[in-house]
């Protein structure tokens, strides 16, 4: 009897040590998920002060080596066609045709390949099947107006003894129908490069100046041109948009117009594969110093090669004296607490500094408020997936691209203000294009996935990621530890019945996990269908966004009743669960299947995982029944009750959103409608995050309701 | 029985190795310097890596001056930033900012360009072992009289160089090659310059007599670029290569300037770097040693009376001596002594003292040899030499 004992004790003992810890992390998932969520939103905290310096990691690209060759003398060749732009605009009838064959003759006289393309602004429509779908030239054809298109201008440069096989792409939108000043100034820098290009002896890329017509939004304009770019038309292209549209009039009237004028064609010309791409904007906003604002976020959270932020921050620092700007939350700089735990970090980083000069840990305050301000500016645009610029658009061709938007001093009246203005530009621009002229790949040295915390500063993916992993791991432990105890449940409550327990009973039981993730399935399709409403929603025509909001509302309540109403579960009577086992199982799965949603997710779109995690994961895993909290009567079950009450609140998608806004820009503007317009826009840009809202945070912000309020 | 042997052997094994290794020494000392070669390498590519290319162009040009002609230089770039797209002076490399002298004119013979500069391809120039289509003018042509220059520029680390971004150098594989030389006699003297970083690194392994090896850096430590042109954008020369050729313009052909005072003129301080040489494997006195005897062309001439005389008594020689060759000891012993036969002859030249004092007994002893005309009392006091021997190597094995 002994040794059978002995026996039976010994593979117990000899589990493996993996399995041992994995069960040790279960029985004690209550500290394990406190700590780790706690634990997940300190270091989210802590990544501004974890931040690394940028450095230029291409050798290749030796930004600054070369000195700047931009004179005077291509500034005031500037100077006179922005002159010129500007005097158009007496004739605002005539000023879009003129200022766009104005720029044409210019870029011709110094000797480019220049043509116009012509687009049809698309609009911005729901496509529920083109989510991750690459744009195709097919698509699009079907139904524009004749009447309204927009006309780029493209110059092309060829590198006098390259290969003709890659090239570097410089933009400025440029609005025809009602320009200014500002509108033209992006223009003159951007001409005086062009023009030093043309001169040069040292290109290996070729030089393509794109002047977007941004009269029907700047990212339309460039889209259209990417895309005709990228899917070439084997046949003549200007006979075709004749066949479509019969208004080419001043089309022939420019070919008949003299013979420099038939150099500038239709025909669509195009150079090799595109390095980088730069966006060039101007704009007056009263700073102290002239200032740089790099935006790099392109859709679904993707940025552009590190380096290529590295490079111009690098040169309009140390070369041009520009202050360079990132986005950041403004609202965030004032706030006491940021102040607090930037103080406390401080401190701790002296202590640490005391122990052991060596060790740097700690930022100052102010430091630490600016970058946990620009990092979450960083995170909440990365989130939304939704380009910050016109050059989002070259993303999606696998382009790293930024906008760079100029705004100086003083007003641009003051015409020597505007030329030593033109030439710091332009030897910021023409310094970039030096640097990544000497590259020799595609840029892939640095880092693709990052946060930003100022220009300067950067968190990698291997630092924030430790954030949402641990915000995410107490997620499979708490449903593991659901799941076990009302396995054990079971035995002690039936031990009488199951002396005499059939098989099928057991299997039942065994398997009883199963209903519930019926229910689950349930409601994430139910989460599907409501994520495709807006599409008919969108098709009733003139709507408010606000009616449109409500609409959304009501349809989804009344599909998740019908759905309840028709797929009910008579399937739990079936097995005899008790109600008391019911909801914990329901929880153990809805947490499972949101733990694989956030995993699928941070994949897709990090920031959004993180911002969702965050949101979402205290809810769920808190998520009781508040009738057994509150019939228990102890304060801390009923402060329990209060927490889940709270959080069940701020986790609903329309109700973040609102408080968010709230928080940010104050209360007294809101209205239902807002919420409806933002969805809109990440549809309209094909952001995932639409997907992960629909499909993965709402279902299992529902289940969490219905834990909560389970009638146990 | 098989254990004597066995034990035997490695006594006759050594007894051979001394005698092989006396050859040797003594040849490579008592050859006379009759030519010069330069085998000049820059090993990396890309624009970026200008200034590597421009290292080796400058010492090209220097070494030509200082009177090696063109068909004993081999000069391998791997890339060619003359007719790169980025170069701001089409078909001109400099190695200055102030742009005066252009490295890249017309009588330049590179002949190992692009991806033709391999690991590979570099032990083949060093060793001769090269395709039969391989023409002269791309072959180190070497022989036991020559003076190798082996300058080599690129990107380095611990015991490596790195070949077109592609492919490393490790040490033990210059060494080996090295020594493959040595052995194959296709140098008298060898001097192996780098300029990498930790360039020291890559010497560690050499054993070979006769290297002369420098480094321009320690374990440890980079190498650094001089200055940047900011007109072509990039750095054109590195400092180590810099203050080398910045010594040579001083000198013309004539001058005899040491080695010694080319490696003690790298001053730390403005290299950034400790430039390290290795005269281990060196016999000669670096005070002694011009500097044109590896970067020009200049060498000891000796006057003689009768221009084919030395040859005429090397035939003579050769014919006398004939042994029988059945037994491998004999054998390895009528090596040694043809060898030493040609030390002999061509050690009237040189002062005695040089040689070591075995040397010098098998001298005396040859000496004696001579004079005996017989052959066949050569052959019995082959046998009598051979009794000893077999005595001390069976009483040695016990």
């Amino acid at each position: 009897m002994a040794g059978t004992k002995v026996q039976s004790e010994v593979p117990k003992t000899r589990q493996r040590p993996i399995v041992r810890l994995g069960v040790l992390l279960i029985s004690h998932s209550l500290l394990v998920s406190v700590l780790c969520c706690t634990a997940g939103v300190l270091a989210l905290l802590l990544l501004p002060v974890l931040a690394k310096n940028t450095y230029i990691s291409e050798n290749a690209l030796m930004p600054g080596s070369a000195s700047s060759m931009l004179s005077n003398q291509e500034v005031s060749e500037a100077n006179k066609l922005i002159k010129d732009i500007t005097s158009l605009y007496s004739k605002p009838s005539t000023a879009a045709i003129e200022s766009r064959r104005l720029i044409a003759q210019y870029m011709s006289n110094l000797g480019a390949e220049v043509n116009y393309h012509k687009f049809h602004p698309q609009p911005n429509e729901f496509h529920p099947l083109h989510f991750f779908s690459s744009p195709d030239a097919g698509m699009i054809q079907e139904n524009f107006s004749c009447a309204s298109y927009g006309v780029n201008t493209v110059g092309v440069i060829r590198a006098p003894r390259g290969d003709g096989k890659e090239a570097i792409v410089l933009m400025t939108p440029y609005n025809s129908v009602n320009g200014d000043l500002q509108e033209a100034l992006p223009l003159g820098i951007a001409y005086s490069v062009f023009s030093l290009l043309t001169q040069v002896t040292w290109l290996a890329k070729d030089i393509i100046w794109l002047v977007a017509d941004s009269q029907y939004g700047e990212y339309a304009a460039v889209a259209a041109w990417l895309r005709d770019y990228h899917t070439p038309v084997f046949s003549d292209l200007s006979s075709l948009n004749t066949e479509l549209c019969h208004d080419s009039s001043y089309i022939l009237d420019l070919k008949e117009n003299s013979n420099l004028e038939r150099k500038i064609s239709y025909e669509f010309r195009r150079s090799g594969t595109m390095a980088a791409a730069l966006v060039l904007k101007v704009a007056y906003r009263n700073e102290v110093e002239d200032t740089l604002s790099i935006f790099a976020e392109a859709s679904n959270g993707q940025m552009p090669n590190l380096d290529l932020i590295n490079i111009v921050n690098y040169l309009a620092v140390h070369r041009q004296g520009y202050r360079v700007k990132v986005e950041k939350v403004w609202s965030l700089l004032n706030s006491k607490w940021l102040k607090i735990l930037g103080e406390i970090f401080e401190s701790l980083g002296k202590f640490v500094k005391s122990l052991n000069p060596d060790w740097k840990f700690g930022i100052p305050v102010a430091e630490y408020i600016e970058g946990t301000a620009t990092l979450a500016s960083s995170l909440y645009y990365q989130a939304i997936g939704v380009p910050t610029g016109p050059h989002g658009a070259f993303r999606d061709y696998q382009v790293d691209a930024i906008t760079l938007e100029i705004s100086p001093r003083v007003s641009f009246n003051n015409k020597d203000r505007r030329n030593d203005f033109l030439l710091q530009g332009g030897r910021l621009i023409e310094g970039v294009i030096r640097s990544v002229n000497n590259l020799l790949e595609k840029f892939h040295q640095s880092f693709f996935l990052y946060l930003l915390t100022s220009p300067s500063k950067f968190v990698s993916v291997g630092v924030y990621m430790i954030a949402f992993a641990l915000l995410v791991a107490p997620l499979p432990v708490v449903a593991a530890s659901l799941y076990a105890e009302t396995h054990n449940l079971i035995p002690t409550s039936e031990k009488e019945k199951s002396a005499a327990d059939d098989e099928l009973g057991s299997v039942i039981r065994s398997w009883k996990w199963l209903n519930s993730a019926k229910r689950v399935f349930i409601v994430h399709l139910w989460g599907a269908m409501v994520s495709l409403f807006p599409y008919f929603i969108s098709q009733i025509p003139n709507c408010t966004p606000t009616t449109n909001f409500h609409v959304w509302f009501l349809l989804s309540v009344f599909s998740l009743v019908i759905l309840k109403w028709i797929l009910g579960s008579p399937f739990s009577q079936l097995c005899g669960l008790q109600p008391q086992e019911e909801w914990a199982i329901l929880k153990s799965v809805t947490i499972s299947s949101f733990f694989i949603g956030l995993c699928l997710m941070s994949v897709i779109n990090f920031a959004t995982a993180e911002i969702g995690a965050l949101l979402m994961v205290p809810t769920s895993l808190m998520a009781h029944p508040l009738k057994l909290d509150v019939r228990g009567g102890r304060f801390l079950r009923f402060s329990r009750a209060i927490c889940n009450l709270v959080l069940g609140v701020i986790s609903f998608p329309p109700a973040t959103f609102f408080i968010l806004k709230g928080m940010f820009e104050g209360y007294s503007g809101i209205n239902a409608g807002d919420f409806w317009n933002w969805v809109e826009s990440l549809w309209a840009w094909n952001s995932a995050t639409y997907l992960y809202i629909g499909m993965v945070h709402l279902p299992c912000w529902i289940l969490c309701v219905h834990v909560l309020l389970h009638p146990c | 029985m098989y254990g004597s042997l066995g034990s035997r052997s490695p006594v006759m094994v050594m007894f051979l190795l001394l005698c092989t290794s006396i050859a040797f020494s003594a040849s490579a000392e008592t050859t006379l310097h009759t030519n010069n070669w330069a085998v000049l390498v820059c090993t990396s590519r890309f624009w970026f890596n200008y200034r590597h290319m421009a290292n080796t162009l400058s010492l090209y040009r220097t070494v030509k001056r200082l009177g090696i002609p063109d068909e004993r230089i081999i000069l391998m770039l791997a890339d060619d930033m003359a007719c790169n797209a980025r170069n701001k002076y089409p078909a001109q490399v400099f190695n200055n900012e102030n742009h005066r002298l252009n490295l890249y004119g017309d009588n330049v013979e590179v002949d190992y360009r692009g991806y033709e500069v391999t690991v590979e391809n570099f032990f083949r120039v060093l060793t001769g072992r090269h395709e039969t289509a391989v023409p002269r003018s791309k072959r180190l042509l070497s022989d036991e009289g020559s003076h190798i220059l082996l300058y080599m520029t690129g990107h380095g680390g611990d015991e490596f160089l790195k070949f077109q971004d592609s492919e490393e150098l490790q040490s033990h594989d210059l060494a080996d090659a090295v020594k493959q030389m040595k052995e194959k006699r296709r140098f008298k003297e060898l001097l192996i310059m780098v300029d990498t970083c930790q360039a020291a690194t890559l010497f560690s392994q050499l054993h070979s007599p006769g290297v002369l090896a420098i480094g321009s850096s320690k374990k440890g430590e980079n190498s650094y670029s001089h200055h940047l042109d900011s007109d072509v954008g990039v750095s054109v020369v590195d400092r180590f290569t810099y203050y080398t050729l910045a010594f040579f313009e001083k000198l013309n052909m004539y001058d005899n300037a040491s080695l010694s005072s080319l490696f003690t003129s790298y001053n730390p301080n403005l290299l950034m770097s400790t430039a390290y040489y290795r005269t281990d494997l060196y016999q000669r006195n670096l005070e002694e040693v011009p500097v044109t005897n590896f970067f020009g062309s200049v060498m000891e001439t000796i006057h003689t009376d009768y221009a084919y005389k030395i040859l005429s008594k090397k035939t003579s020689e050769k014919v006398k001596i004939k042994m029988p060759s059945e037994e491998p000891v004999d054998h390895n012993e009528r090596r040694s002594l043809q060898n030493s036969n040609v030390q002999d002859q061509t050690s009237d030249t040189k002062t005695e003292a040089q040689q070591c004092p075995f040397t010098s007994t098998w001298n005396s002893f040859n000496k004696k040899m001579e004079k005996i005309e017989n052959i066949d009392s050569l052959v019995s006091y082959g046998l009598l030499i051979m009794l000893p021997l077999l005595l001390i190597s069976t009483w040695l094995s016990r």
